[in-house]
């Protein structure tokens, strides 16, 4: 072996241990780049890759979601968002296994399915609040109903409209012998969630301690009590049923209007009966912005908050935050971003369409933090 | 039938009593006919209104459109179905009608095979639907798409084809069969050109049957197609349009354009449905002019019902005998 | 062939060694696949077959082993509690989950029972008129129309059943019959109140209208098989028309009935989307006949897409849907035993 020969293979050595390391740091550092450094260009909304963003879930975000879609490829239209109004339950179950890419949904992870599914998250993306309305002949006034009242209601313990709880709290409104007829979702469905969560709340020892809150609960059986699908079989159900009470999401308020029907004034924490106005809904919400954590995973009802209405809540996108592709992620996070963004889908001009509002900013900047975590 | 022969009741509680039963006969048949006639009426009524010719050609939208890509992926699930079920299903007929043997092992087989395809056919779809979820959705990780729909669809309707194959089958007279032998065909030979060609009208009415099924199925696709607004381009990975979705849902949904639609999308189902039976009829009539087991000499004569039997070998004055206890 | 044009030395005398007697390969395959093309569709015949067995028995096995989890946790109180709950603290079950499924069982069997009262009797009667003195030019059409009954999808008939019929039948036909029902123990379940018209009563009238055509195109294919000669026989003997028929041809064709009754109480137990779009959607039983209630298909149904991140509720589902199918193929295979019994088999329908 000559001494050149060996110094060949001695510096080829090297530089073949010096050209691994290189190629190894630069793949690890391109791969945490590529992970870490999603950033957020200056219009506030990535460019996505084109193709389909499917989203169904909450038929209360429905709505909101429609003129998003539409608005949205108006500015990206290599991008389609394709939605469907299926129930919270179902936003959550097929964001979880991958069927849809955005779920939505009115109710935020519970404990058990978050820790099943460390990845899933829950964002917020509007504040939104729920209406009771009635169908009851001859009363034009806005009725007081408190979260007692309409829990025993619900149970089949009051079953005329005249009866002494409804008209002690309403001296000064006629009300006829009507029965009452209940109507509840019969999918799995948000509302339920936001509306039992409200009668748990409000009457801890009946309704919290016998039946709980749920997407789907067992509901006791009132007289002639009737189950409809999604936020507008609630709407026309009532409608057809005279004496009806139903929970129905305020995006549909303008159809429960349509429909001859009155909707009610909800008691809050302190005790006012307060009506679901942009007032009421934000002085809630802002009653609670400095307590809602970092995943969102917050309830806004009830709580004794002066002045506001007691059945306001986030509405959320449940994604997963490991996407089987980046394209896919990409957007995901565009449609999200492009959707709570004031500019663009978080403007007046979709958001009072459907009375939602806008999200406090503490709570953009957090949602914006998870979406940007999605890939 | 027995006009010329019924004697005049001797007594009025019995002229009686025979009024009754003829109303009621009657009765039940209004009873029957009047909500299928107040049915299809319906259907068309609600969707007549706000019907337009361009849902057959325009795609489905978040706030209205058309049906194209549903009516689409209803006919590809039909087409799916008739190509896999009906392979499937014509040859469990033949097996069952042509390949067991009485006393042999595939004779003995034959009566549980047969009663495994009608309980089949009796089971309930949306458990099917479920087990097509667990199984190649999720199991195999397909995800709601075409295929699992196929398969499961397939499944739910192979029996009704193999019943209706094996009694076409049956219905072959022997004498082909002997004469195809004594011809020197091979038995393969003869089951194809013969056996098969004879059956084969009432092979394509079984064939009508599965397809006016498929069409109209909703529970088991939910779980294993889903739904979309849109034609995918692929087998697996993607969801799959079909029209009895848009019905289930559309009625309800907060866009009243998918309210028409969901009328739309009912009238259209109808009409595919009446189109199938139109066409098994024709079929059918078109087969009996020449079929041996004609059912339109029963409303005629003694004389005739006797050459009809005769034709049958059957004994001339029919057969007598006790109906069973 | 070794004489042929004289050409003296070209053409060897014998053959040549390795091709004695063998006919050329084209010809060899086809002789291969004439002789074994009945094994070949004996062979495909056999495994087209087994399918349907293969099927059930997958399907079963399937529900079983995913509905294995929880059916010890739900014990026996599954099928006689009353109680179905996720929980009560959110999506996703946890604490608090409680499946009692005896409300649904009994909405599924009790809207089959009442479909198949309904139909049976409607059935039967129909029967009789199309094929009794019926001119063809009438039962025809109407035969034609039972089948296009038959062939409807039945979210079509659930469509109708909700938006016209249901709605009618409330307004129209129940506070009728509530107002004259007295309060006696069975009557007692038809008065008031009389709900907006979905619920236990339409569910089964609107199922009646499904398995209608089941046991009438049955009926009728049951009835032209009687022999006529003891028809004409007892005609001769001077019965009406009536007697002919309840003594006659009601005996002969009494198991074929039966046998397509229980068919169509099948159809009735797996019954989903009319069910689900007419039931109202009650987890409990309801107080009246007229009051909403559920079956357990149509549950799965509504429930199971919005139960898919929840494990226990999917098995909990999976062992609903184990119950439904135990049901099913228990009533048909008594349906076929009754009818193999006497050997009469109604013609399949759709046929001729």
């Amino acid at each position: 072996m000559t001494k050149f020969m060996r110094t060949t293979r001695l510096t080829r050595g090297v530089i073949a241990v010096v050209a691994a390391c290189l190629a190894l740091s630069s793949v690890v550092l391109s791969s945490a780049a590529a992970s870490a450094s999603v950033r957020l260009p200056s219009s506030g909304v990535e460019t996505p890759t084109g193709g389909t963003v499917s989203e169904t879930g909450s038929t209360l975000l429905y709505p909101l979601f429609n003129l998003w879609a539409g608005g949205y490829s108006e500015k990206y239209s290599s991008t389609t968002i394709q939605t469907a109004g299926t129930g919270s339950g179902t936003g959550i179950s097929e964001a979880e296994n991958g069927t849809i890419d955005i779920g939505a949904s009115d109710a935020y992870l519970s404990p058990t399915v978050a820790s099943a599914n460390p990845s899933l998250k829950n964002i917020p993306l509007a504040i939104s609040s729920q209406v009771v309305a009635y169908n009851v002949p001859g009363v034009t006034q806005h009725l007081k109903l408190s979260g007692k009242v309409l829990s025993e209601i619900y149970q089949g313990q009051i079953t005329t409209w005249n009866d002494a709880a409804i008209a002690s709290a309403n001296p000064g409104v006629t009300l006829p012998a009507t029965p009452i007829v209940t109507l509840h979702r019969s999918d799995s469905s948000g509302d339920t969630f936001l509306f039992t969560t409200y009668l748990s709340k409000a009457d801890p020892s009946g309704w919290g301690a016998k039946i709980g809150y749920n997407t789907t609960v067992p509901w006791p059986s009132a007289p002639g009590a009737l189950g409809e699908t999604g936020n507008s079989g609630m709407v026309s159900g009532c409608k057809a049923t005279v004496g009806c009470v139903a929970y129905i999401g305020i995006s549909y308020l303008q159809q429960v209007l349509q429909g001859g029907m009155g909707y009610a004034s909800l008691q809050n924490g302190a005790g006012q009966y307060e009506l679901p106005t942009q007032q009421t809904i934000a002085t809630q919400a802002a009653g609670y912005v400095k307590k809602t954590p970092a995943s969102g995973t917050i309830s806004l009802i009830y709580g004794n908050i002066k002045g506001g209405y007691p059945i306001v809540n986030y509405e959320y996108a449940i994604v997963n935050a490991k996407q089987s592709s980046s394209s896919t992620a990409k957007n995901i996070r565009s449609v999200l971003e492009w959707a709570i963004n004031t500019k663009y889908g978080a403007n007046s001009s979709y958001l009072t369409q459907v009375n939602f509002q806008p999200l406090p900013s503490k709570v953009t900047a957090q949602s914006i933090k998870q979406v940007l975590g999605i890939s | 039938m027995m006009s010329s022969l019924s004697a005049a009741p001797t007594t009025a509680r019995r002229r009686i009593a025979t009024q009754v039963w003829r109303g009621c006969t009657y009765l039940a048949l209004v009873l029957l006919m009047a909500p299928a006639a107040w049915l299809l009426i319906n259907v068309v009524a609600k969707a007549w209104p706000h019907w337009q010719w361009s849902v057959l050609w325009t795609q489905l939208t978040p706030t209205g459109g058309g049906l194209r890509d549903q009516i689409l992926g209803t006919l590809i699930l039909m087409l799916g179905v008739f190509i896999i079920a009906g392979t499937i299903g014509v040859f469990a007929g033949i097996h069952l009608a042509e390949f067991s043997r009485p006393r042999q092992f595939s004779g003995r087989l034959s009566g549980p095979l047969r009663t495994a395809s009608d309980v089949l056919s009796g089971f309930p779809s949306i458990v099917l639907g479920y087990v097509g979820y667990v199984a190649l959705v999720v199991g195999l990780g397909w995800k709601l798409s075409l295929l699992p729909a196929l398969i499961i669809l397939s499944i739910m309707v192979i029996p009704y084809i193999a019943k209706n194959t094996e009694t076409a089958l049956r219905q072959v007279p022997t004498g082909y069969r002997e004469g195809a032998e004594a011809l020197g065909m091979s038995s393969g030979y003869g089951l194809r050109k013969v056996v098969l060609k004879s059956a084969l009208p009432g092979i394509v009415t079984g064939l009508l049957l599965a397809l006016a099924i498929a069409c109209g199925e909703t529970a088991p696709l939910v779980y294993t197609a889903g739904f979309s607004n849109t034609l995918p381009r692929s087998l697996t990975g993607s969801q799959f349009p079909y029209l009895t979705y848009m019905v289930f849902t559309g009625y309800n949904s907060p866009e009243v354009q998918y309210h028409y639609l969901a009328f739309d999308a009912a009238l259209i189902l109808v009409v595919i449905v009446m189109l199938l039976l139109v066409l098994s009829r024709i079929i059918v009539a078109r087969t009996q002019r020449h079929s041996e087991s004609s059912r339109v000499t029963e409303r005629r004569g003694l004389r005739a019902r006797m050459r009809a039997r005769a034709q049958k070998n059957e004994p001339l004055l029919g057969t007598v005998g006790a109906p069973p206890r | 062939m070794s004489t042929v044009g004289g050409m003296a030395g070209s053409v060897p005398a014998t053959p040549h060694a390795d091709s004695v007697g063998k006919p050329p390969l084209p010809r060899r395959a086809a002789d291969f696949l004439r002789r074994n093309e009945e094994t070949g569709w004996r062979g495909v015949a056999w495994v087209a077959v087994i399918l349907p067995l293969a099927a059930l028995v997958f399907a079963i096995t399937v529900l079983a082993v995913k509905a294995w989890p929880v059916i010890g946790h739900n014990g026996w109180y599954f099928l006689y509690g009353r109680t179905w709950t996720y929980g009560n603290q959110g999506y996703g079950g946890g604490p608090g989950a409680t499946f009692g499924a005896w409300a649904i069982i009994w909405g599924t069997i009790a809207s089959s029972v009442i479909a198949i009262v309904i139909a049976l009797p409607l059935s039967i009667g129909a029967a009789f008129a199309l094929t009794e003195r019926m001119p063809t030019w009438i039962s025809r059409p109407l035969g034609f129309t039972i089948e296009i009954l038959a062939g409807i999808p039945s979210v079509v008939i659930g469509l109708w059943g909700i938006l016209t019929f249901a709605p009618w039948l409330a307004h129209n036909v129940y506070p009728h019959i509530a107002s004259v029902m007295p309060d006696v123990p069975v009557l007692r379940y038809f008065r008031s109140p009389t709900g907006t018209g979905e619920g236990l009563l339409s569910a089964g009238i609107v199922l009646a209208l499904m398995i209608v055509p089941i046991i009438t195109s049955t009926t009728r294919d049951l009835f032209t098989q009687v022999p006529p000669l003891p028809k004409e026989g007892a005609s001769a003997l001077g019965m009406t028309d009536w007697e002919v028929a309840n003594k006659v041809t009601l005996p002969w064709v009494r198991s074929g009935i039966i046998g397509a009754t229980v068919l169509g109480l099948g159809r009735a137990l797996g019954e989903t989307i009319a069910i689900a779009m007419i039931g109202g959607a009650a987890l409990h039983i309801p107080t009246t006949i007229y009051l909403p209630f559920t079956t357990i298909a149509a549950t799965i149904l509504t429930q199971l897409d919005g139960q898919l991140a929840n494990p226990q509720g999917v098995s909990t589902l999976a062992e609903l849907a184990l119950v439904l199918a135990v049901i099913s193929v228990a009533v048909n295979l008594i349906a076929r035993v009754i009818v193999n019994r006497t050997g009469r088999v109604g013609a399949p329908l759709g046929g001729a």
